[in-house]
C-alpha cells in the first residue's frame, strides 16, 4: 500500500463524507422542526462538551482507524489493554469489604470470595485511614465505622483468618501514602510468616497524596510535599521487592466523589502519575521499573457516553505521555490499567431501591469503557456501608453483566459510534490540555499546596448544587418525580457497636505482651530516617513487626514532619 | 440593621467528607448569614468556638458514623456551659432510625442526604427567631 493511501482519512471516502455533509445540511433545514433547531446548541455532556443532535461519519472524518483506534492491546491502547480483553480475563469483580472489627470483615471477605467475587477489597475506618488507634481520643465515635479497625498487624492477620494470601488478589484501600507506609508493610510480614513468600503477592494499594491533602478534609493533616515523598517511597520500595503489586492506583475515583468533572478527573490522576514518574526517575529508577505496576481508579458516573469515552480517551491519554514524554520501552509501561467505582454520590437516600438500576448502568458503561476490575456501590449507599443483602446485589449485577449480556464476548463493542468516536478525541483533547495546565503551575504537588485544586472542587460543588436546586439537572425521585408518597424502603443500617471495647482489649494486650524496648527502638529509628531521604518503608515495617501500632507511627509522622492547614478554613 | 445569623460549621471529628458542608456554608452565606467554617474538630473545640463567635447555631457535619456518639456531646457541652440557646444541626449520612435518637440527645434537626438548600436555610433562620 502506497504511504498516501496508508496515511489517507479513510474511514469514509472525502466523496462520501462530502454527501454526508450535504444530506446533513438537508435534514437540518427540511426535516427538524423551527424548536430542534432553536435548541441545537444547547446540550451537553456533564462536564460540558456540546452535543448534536445526531452525529454521522462527517464528524469523525479526521479519524484515522489505525492511528487513532488501532486494535486492543496495541497503540494507541483505546480500545483496550489487552488484545483477547475479557475473553482472556473477565474483569475482576471486587467489591469492597470494610466493617467493624477485623474478625467481623473476615466474614465479609469470605462471604463474597463464596458467592464468587474474584478479588478482596479491603477498607479502613476513619481512624484507622487518618492514623489513630481505636483507643486514641480523636477516634472516639469512629471505631469500626463504615470501615474496618486496624490497628496493629494482629489486626490484618485477623482480618485474613484462613484465607491464603498467595492465592488472592488484594486491593487495600489506605487512602492516603501515610497509611500506605503502614498497613501494606503488615500485610507482607503477615504473608511472610505464614511462609508465603512476598513476591508471591498479589493486590494494590491506593497510596494518592490528594488523599491525604485535599479529597479528604481532617483534624491533622501532613504537608503535601510530605506526603508526596512517602507516596513516591511505597511506589518505589514495592516496585523493587513485590513484583506483582500495583503500589498506586491514581484517583479518580474520590477526587470525583469531592467534586469534579470527568475531565479533571483523569488530568488530575495523569498529573499526579507524571510527577511521582518524574521524582522516581529523580531517585534514580527508570521509567519501565516503575510504570507497568502504575494503575488507575476511575468513578462511574451518569453520563453514559461520556463516561465510556472517558475510558477509552485516558487509555490514550496514558499511552502517548509514557511513550512521547518518559520513551517507555517496555510495552507494559504504555497500558493504563484501571479499577472502576460506581459513583456514589449519584445515589440518593430517597426511594433507595432506584439506586440497583443507577449502579447496574453505571457498571455496564464501566464495562464498555474496558475496565480491568469492577465495584458496584450498593443501593444503601446513602445510609451506610452496604449490608450483606445489598453487598449481594451489586455482586450479581456483575455477574449478570459477566454472564447473560453477551458484552464481554466482543472486544469494545461499541467503537464506531460516530458520537462515541467524537467524544473520546475530544475528551483526549481536553484532558490534555488539563494536564498542560498544571504543569504550567508548577505541578500537582504546588497546585494543591496552594489550595487551587481545593477551590476548583468548591466551585464545581457550588454549580452541581445550583443545577439541581434550579432543576436544571435532574434526579429522579429527588427533583423530578418526587412521590410524596413514597413508600419509605426500610434500610438495615449495618452497625458494630462491639468494635471500640474488642480493639480497646486487644491494644491493652499488645501493649503488654510486646517488647517495649525493641518499640522504642523501633520509634527511634524511625524517628531520624523522616528527616533522611531514605525511604521509609522498611523502616515502619520493621517497626510492625514489633507490634509498633498504626496510630504511633502516624503520631510520630505528625510529630516529625509538622501539620498543614487544610485551605478554605475560615 | 438587623443582626445577621451567626453560623459555626464544622466537619465532626475525623469525618474526611466535607463537599457538603462547605456547600451549604457557602450557601448559607449567600442567603445572607455570618458563617465560620471551622474544618474538622472535636466537640470541645467546636464549642469554644461556637461561644467565642458568639454563635446562634452549630451546624455538624457527618458521613463516618460518629454522629450518635459526638453529636451530643456537642449539645452537652453547650449546655454545661449554660450556652444551651445556641441551637445545634446536623447534616450527613445519618441512618433514619437514629434521629428521633439524636433529637431526643438535643440535637435541633438533622438534614439528611439530598435536603434542598432552602429548607437549611429556612430552617435554621426560623430557629434563631424563635429565641
Amino acid at each position: 500500500m502506497s504511504e498516501e493511501a496508508k496515511n489517507a482519512k479513510c474511514l469514509f471516502s472525502e466523496e462520501h463524507v462530502r454527501l454526508i455533509k450535504e444530506n446533513y445540511d438537508d435534514w437540518f433545514k427540511n426535516c427538524l422542526r423551527d424548536d430542534d433547531r432553536a435548541m441545537e446548541g444547547k446540550y451537553f455532556t456533564h462536564s460540558g462538551i456540546p452535543v448534536k443532535l445526531i452525529y454521522t461519519p462527517a464528524d469523525t472524518e479526521d479519524i484515522h482507524y489505525m492511528k487513532d483506534l488501532g486494535f486492543s492491546g496495541k497503540p494507541p491502547y483505546v480500545r483496550g489493554v489487552y488484545a483477547n480483553m475479557y475473553r482472556g480475563r473477565l474483569f475482576t469483580v471486587r467489591q469492597l469489604a470494610g466493617l467493624g472489627a477485623p474478625e467481623d470483615c473476615n466474614k465479609r471477605v469470605k462471604y463474597l470470595l463464596d458467592h464468587g467475587a474474584t478479588g478482596v477489597s479491603i477498607l479502613f475506618d476513619l481512624p484507622t485511614i487518618r492514623g489513630y488507634n481505636s483507643d486514641d481520643p480523636e477516634a472516639e465515635g469512629n471505631v469500626g465505622q463504615c470501615g474496618a479497625a486496624v490497628d496493629s498487624i494482629w489486626d490484618i492477620d485477623a482480618y485474613f483468618a484462613d484465607i491464603d494470601l498467595g492465592t488472592v488478589s488484594t486491593s487495600i484501600v489506605t487512602h492516603l501514602p501515610s497509611t500506605s507506609l503502614v498497613i501494606p508493610g503488615m500485610y507482607f510480614a503477615v504473608a511472610e510468616q505464614r511462609g508465603t513468600p512476598i513476591t508471591k503477592l498479589a493486590g494494590t494499594c491506593q497510596n494518592d497524596f490528594i488523599m491525604e491533602t485535599c479529597v479528604g478534609s481532617a483534624p491533622e493533616i501532613l504537608p503535601p510535599s510530605v506526603s508526596f515523598r512517602m507516596q513516591c517511597d511505597v511506589v518505589e520500595w514495592i516496585c523493587k521487592n513485590v513484583p506483582r503489586w500495583n503500589p498506586i492506583s491514581f484517583n479518580g475515583y474520590n477526587l470525583r466523589e469531592a467534586g469534579t468533572n470527568a475531565i479533571t478527573e483523569v488530568g488530575i490522576a495523569v498529573a499526579n502519575a507524571i510527577a511521582t514518574a518524574e521524582e522516581l526517575i529523580k531517585r534514580g529508577m527508570k521509567f519501565d521499573d516503575f510504570a507497568p505496576r502504575m494503575s488507575f481508579f476511575w468513578d462511574l458516573h451518569n453520563d453514559f457516553f461520556e463516561e465510556i469515552a472517558k475510558c477509552r480517551a485516558s487509555r490514550k491519554v496514558w499511552y502517548k505521555i509514557a511513550k512521547e514524554r518518559f520513551g517507555a520501552k517496555n510495552e507494559r509501561s504504555l497500558l493504563m490499567r484501571f479499577h472502576v467505582q460506581t459513583a456514589g454520590v449519584t445515589l440518593p437516600s430517597t426511594e433507595p431501591l432506584n439506586n440497583i438500576g443507577r449502579s447496574a448502568i453505571q457498571g455496564l458503561a464501566a464495562v464498555f469503557g474496558g475496565c480491568q476490575s469492577l465495584h458496584l456501590d450498593s443501593y444503601d449507599e446513602a445510609y451506610s456501608a452496604p449490608t450483606e443483602e445489598a453487598a449481594l446485589v451489586s455482586l450479581r449485577m456483575q455477574q449478570i453483566i459477566q454472564t447473560e449480556t453477551g458484552v464481554v464476548n466482543t472486544v469494545d463493542p461499541l467503537a464506531g459510534s460516530y458520537y462515541l468516536e467524537y467524544l473520546t478525541e475530544e475528551m483526549t483533547k481536553r484532558i490534555f490540555a488539563y494536564v498542560e495546565n498544571i504543569e504550567a503551575m508548577g505541578g500537582l504537588v504546588s497546585a494543591v499546596e496552594s489550595g487551587w485544586l481545593h477551590r476548583e472542587i468548591s466551585n464545581y460543588n457550588n454549580k452541581y448544587q445550583k443545577d439541581i436546586e434550579t432543576g436544571a439537572m435532574k434526579v429522579v425521585g429527588v427533583n423530578f418525580m418526587k412521590s410524596e408518597d413514597a413508600n419509605i424502603t426500610p434500610i438495615e443500617v449495618f452497625e458494630y457497636p462491639e468494635t471500640y471495647r474488642r480493639q480497646k482489649a486487644k491494644l491493652k494486650r499488645l501493649r503488654k505482651e510486646r517488647n517495649n524496648q525493641k518499640v522504642k527502638e523501633c520509634m527511634k529509628i524511625l524517628r531520624e530516617k523522616c528527616h533522611s531521604k531514605e525511604n521509609l518503608l522498611p523502616y515502619c515495617t520493621d517497626a510492625v513487626k514489633n507490634l509498633v501500632t498504626h496510630g504511633e507511627i502516624a503520631e510520630l509522622f505528625r510529630e516529625e514532619f509538622g501539620l498543614w492547614p487544610f485551605p478554605l478554613i475560615s | 440593621m438587623e443582626r445577621k445569623i451567626r453560623v459555626v460549621m464544622a466537619k465532626l471529628g475525623l469525618d474526611i467528607h466535607w463537599r457538603g458542608v462547605y456547600l451549604v456554608s457557602q450557601f448559607l452565606k449567600d442567603a445572607g448569614m455570618e458563617v465560620i467554617y471551622l474544618g474538622n474538630k472535636f466537640p470541645e473545640q467546636i464549642v469554644e468556638a461556637a461561644i467565642e463567635e458568639d454563635a446562634d447555631v452549630v451546624g455538624l457535619s457527618t458521613l463516618g458514623g460518629n454522629h450518635l456518639t459526638l453529636g451530643p456531646k456537642v449539645v452537652n457541652l453547650l449546655k454545661k456551659k449554660g450556652m444551651d440557646k445556641i441551637k445545634v444541626f446536623m447534616g450527613g449520612v445519618i441512618p433514619p432510625k437514629h434521629i428521633p435518637l439524636l433529637k431526643k440527645k438535643g440535637i435541633y434537626e438533622i438534614y439528611g442526604p439530598d435536603t434542598p438548600m432552602e429548607v437549611i436555610i429556612k430552617g435554621i433562620s426560623d430557629s434563631v427567631s424563635v429565641n
